[in-house]
């Protein structure tokens, strides 16, 4: 018997232990050699990389109560999107743009209820001003406002993703067309977003693609080292001609540092995505090179364990980023007391009694 | 606070929130573009909750970097290629200098900080308390004049100032020299003597007293200095000052006027001619000598003996001998300067100096110094059979007799040169040091002598100055510059001179004797002496001296930079400012070396051709 540790820290949810097959097909898009591909250098015209992350979390959950007696879930929260800027060749500091954190005032919309935005008055006037946006959602589930927050950030995130990185044409006749700015998206890319030089780094690995016959690779890759480029539906759940799924993407594997002995033989292992044009098989020139620099790329970024214990998956500029924007958001303690203080304040209640 | 948007034209940072900002010492971050030094004069400015504003004036005493957000020591690496995001973080420590008013609240965290200039800096360093009492001290870190409280300098609210730091590369005397400059030039005691109704002396009545201890250094203190150009146009530059530091000071940058060299003579055989013990400097030294009848009746033998201290007996046997001397000098009709003594049987004297001199009365006229030596042995051991003269024994022990003999002929070979009686009275009236009504800086070079010599000058000279100021009171401040105050008032044994130094210290600022005091080690000078001190330096010092108790007027940070002090640079401490300033001081004007004097006296070589051929 052989006891292998998950690579993932134990409060990650469902580590990465055992993977669900993909229900639906996966086809060789760049060649059907199954063996695995060194790096490359990362070439000359790729002169920025943007490393994009978001962040939320729920300050307060509320329960509203209107006049007529009906009651509704609510919650204040904050959600941020932000990025870091570096150049791949490292030829400059890398910077991080602004992050700035968005508060949130999410509430069920099944009501007919509009909520006006709030703002909390602060009792320290050198603590800044918190002015909470209300969204409603639908439904009244316990979970509605947090998932709207995270909805609120994801859109955010894809935003930032599409406003920063580089066209990138996908169709046949515009195959030399080469992006100067690459943006590797946290998690998988986003619907919609085909067509701009967008990376989805997916560090988690929960469903295999590969297949019993193919997934032996990954165990072997060396770090830096890449699989082929393979091609699937995003959703596709086999059979059926309406669970097709919705949008074509490109995939393919990267090994980022040399696992312990002890951990997982995936460890190490993370999984690239990019948008695919529909119905074609052939792989553009620019994802081509995009999964050819890869390896060299996120071989650079990656963190290690001693730093990060989501290394190397976790890169080196998303942690800072997640610092920053942890940052922007405020201490989580000082904005509960701040809402605290500012229900006892509407209430009429002194603010000593309960701040 | 100040808000957003106010004032940020001349902000050089902003007040940390993330240490804790006290009254007397907080951080503040550095502006991006900002640069921020050690020493600099920084003003803050806060507002009290009822509007009312208060500023708070300061020096930075520690400056730091840092990379802001990142964890790991080894994320510098990823940080320079360009792969983690990390700012620099640049904040500097100010220690509080003054509070205006004096509402001693803590600024408010993102309270602007400026640059101290102009009135700023006057408030910060309290120039304006010290109004026309100010003279410059040495230049800021920034180009600026440091502003002294002459006031606590002649001895009106305090007075003396005490040099701490390493010989050679503290060039404590090159310090002391300035500052004498500095009061003598800037014109601050006329001012002072001004505003004070004329009762305080003017410029003219200054003095100063310099005892030379090292080589003939301080012998060309009239001839300018042939490198003073060169070495200012380099400072100059090196510092990128506006203009020369003597310009920036307000000084001229020229040797001292009205001075005059003493010097000891050359030992010779009695009778031979006065000639002064100086090799580089020949012309315009004095030598001065002591006669013996002044040696006597000025009770001068006390300063013969420098651990008089160590034994109660020997004490009283140089009070009682001092006492007969006294008598013998008061009871001279004669106006010569030597000692006719008539109760010398010099038959009955084992060893009679040969080229005794009779009188006409069959007395002995004492000449030199060993002649008296003689007739004090005779008269404590020789007289009567070996019981020697019950009225000078006073039934001492013949042992503690015979110690004393002993020392003094022990500093016999020293002191002959000095003490003579052999002149005439005009002859003694020529050599008799003149120190208060000579000129306004008086060198009195005493490197030549030895050390119970030396002593014997400085205990003998200080006396004279102490009871010439106690008879006419303050008025004509006399500077005392004195190196070595370690050897001359140890912290732990006695001697006359120490007992001098220590009036000097304690009473002397009231009588406008003021102690320019340096030593390498302050903590082995009598305290007393050092904690008289109104106005205190220090140059580089050593880092285990610098953690003595003597120094504890230096923040911890000013000790830790005493030990890497460049010559010309010191720590000033004076009353008026909680904190030391550090300053540097012009290169000297006068030459400290005979190879330093400018023979052209600043002319052109071809100029001065003329001249000799004319």
């Amino acid at each position: 018997m052989r006891i292998r540790l998950d690579p993932w820290p134990v409060d990650t949810q469902d580590g990465q232990l055992t993977l669900k097959p993909f229900a639906g097909l996966v086809f060789n898009a760049e060649t059907d050699r199954w063996a695995a591909i060194a790096p490359r250098e990362v070439p000359s015209w790729l002169t920025r990389v943007l490393v994009v992350d978001g962040k939320r979390r729920m300050e307060a959950r509320l329960l509203l109560d209107d006049e007529a007696g009906g009651l509704s879930l609510a919650g204040f929260g904050a959600y941020v999107a932000g990025a870091v800027d570096l150049c791949p060749h490292g030829s400059r500091q890398a910077d991080l743009l602004k992050v700035v954190a968005q508060r949130v005032l999410a509430y069920s919309g099944d009501g007919g209820v509009t909520l006006e935005p709030t703002r909390l008055s602060p009792r320290n006037p050198h603590t800044g001003q918190l002015e909470y946006t209300p969204h409603a959602f639908a439904g009244t589930q316990l979970e509605g406002a947090l998932g709207k927050v995270q909805r609120l950030m994801l859109d955010a995130e894809g935003d930032l993703s599409r406003r920063l990185a580089a066209a990138l044409p996908l169709d046949e006749h515009d195959r030399a067309a080469l992006p100067d700015t690459l943006v590797l998206q946290d998690g998988p890319v986003r619907i919609g977003g085909a067509g701009r030089a967008v990376l989805g780094c997916v560090k988690t690995l929960h469903t295999d693609y590969l297949g019993a016959d193919r997934i032996g690779l990954l165990g072997t890759l060396k770090p830096g080292e890449r699989t082929p480029v393979l091609r699937f539906r995003v959703g596709d759940q086999g059979g059926s001609q309406d669970s097709e799924g919705r949008e074509q993407r490109f995939t393919w594997y990267v090994r980022l540092c040399d696992p312990p002995f002890y951990q997982h033989p995936l460890a190490g292992v993370m999984r690239l995505e990019m948008h695919a044009p529909e119905d074609s098989d052939f792989v553009p020139r620019a994802v081509l090179q995009v999964a050819n620099l890869s390896g060299q790329l996120l071989c650079r970024l990656a963190s290690t364990p001693h730093k990060d214990a989501r290394a190397p998956q976790n890169l080196i500029p998303t942690a800072a980023l997640e610092h920053a924007m942890d940052r922007a958001m405020g201490s989580a303690e000082l904005v509960t007391r701040r809402i605290r203080s500012h229900l006892a304040r509407e209430l009429g209640q002194p603010t000593g009694a309960v701040a | 606070m100040t808000g957003p948007g106010a004032d940020t034209a001349n902000r050089i940072g902003m007040v940390l929130g993330t240490e804790d900002v006290m009254p007397t010492v907080f951080w503040f971050a550095v502006s991006a573009g900002a640069s921020v030094q050690l020493d600099d004069l920084v003003v803050v400015q806060t507002r009290r909750p009822d509007g009312r504003t208060v500023r708070f004036f300061g020096l930075v005493d520690n400056v730091r970097k840092r990379h802001e957000g990142v964890t790991f020591e080894s994320d510098v690496e990823d940080v320079v290629a360009g792969v983690l995001p990390a700012s620099v973080s640049y904040a500097a420590r100010v220690l509080v200098t003054r509070v205006d008013p004096e509402n001693f609240i803590p600024p408010q965290p993102g309270d602007t900080v400026r640059h101290a200039h102009g009135d700023d800096l006057k408030m910060a360093l309290s120039a304006d308390k010290m109004g026309e009492a100010s003279f410059p001290g040495g230049l800021l870190a920034d180009g600026q004049p440091l502003p002294l409280n002459f006031r606590f300098v002649n001895g009106e609210s305090g007075g003396h100032i005490n040099i701490s730091g390493i010989s050679g590369v503290a060039t404590k005397t090159s310090y002391a020299l300035f500052l004498l400059h500095s009061i003598f030039r800037s014109g601050v005691m006329d001012r002072v003597a001004q505003a004070s109704g004329g009762r305080m002396a003017g410029t003219s009545g200054g003095r100063a007293i310099i005892f030379n201890v090292k080589g003939e250094d301080l012998l060309f203190l009239d001839k300018p200095n042939s490198k003073v150009q060169k070495k200012e146009a380099e400072a100059q530059s090196g510092k990128g000052l506006d203009a020369d530091r003597y310009t920036l000071l307000g000084l001229p940058m020229s040797p001292f006027q009205d001075t005059q060299f003493l010097a000891p003579p050359r030992a010779g055989t009695s009778g031979s001619a006065i000639v002064p013990h100086t090799d580089q400097r020949s012309e315009g030294v004095t030598p001065f000598v002591f006669t013996l009848r002044e040696f006597c009746a000025n009770r001068l033998l006390q300063y013969v003996f420098s651990d008089a201290g160590s034994s109660l007996n020997l004490g009283f046997v140089i009070g009682n001998i001092e006492e007969k001397l006294f008598r013998l000098a008061s009871a001279q009709t004669g106006n010569g300067t030597g000692l006719s003594v008539d109760d010398w049987q010099v038959d009955l004297s084992e060893t009679p100096p040969e080229d005794l001199e009779f009188g006409e009365l069959g007395g002995v006229n004492l000449r030199t110094f060993d002649q008296l030596i003689s007739y004090i042995e005779f008269k404590l051991l020789e007289d009567r059979d070996g019981e020697g003269d019950p009225k000078w024994v006073l039934k001492q022990a013949p042992g503690t007799l015979r110690a004393f003999t002993r020392r003094l002929r022990g500093v016999q070979k020293h002191l002959t040169p000095l003490i003579r009686g052999d002149l005439t009275a005009s002859e003694a009236a020529r050599y008799r040091p003149n120190l208060l009504s000579g000129a306004q800086l008086s060198v009195v070079d005493i490197h030549n002598l030895s050390g119970p010599a030396q002593m014997f000058v400085v205990g003998v000279l200080l006396r004279q100055v102490f009871d010439h100021k106690e008879k006419y009171g303050r008025q004509d401040t006399v500077f005392v510059v004195l190196d070595e105050l370690n050897k001359y008032a140890p912290r732990d044994e006695g001697s006359p001179i120490k007992d001098i130094l220590l009036e000097i210290a304690e009473r002397g600022r009231s009588l406008g004797i003021i102690l320019i005091g340096a030593q390498q080690t302050a903590s082995e000078v009598e305290r007393r002496i050092v904690s008289n001190a109104a106005v205190r330096v220090v140059g580089r010092l050593d880092l285990a001296e610098a953690e003595r108790p003597e120094y504890r007027f230096l923040p911890q940070s000013f000790r830790a930079r005493a030990g890497i002090l460049q010559p010309g640079t010191m720590l000033v401490s004076q009353p008026d400012v909680p904190n030391p300033v550090l300053v540097n001081y012009p290169f000297p004007a006068w030459a400290t070396r005979g190879d330093e004097v400018d023979d052209l006296a600043g002319r052109s070589v071809v100029e001065v051709g003329d001249d000799w051929l004319r």
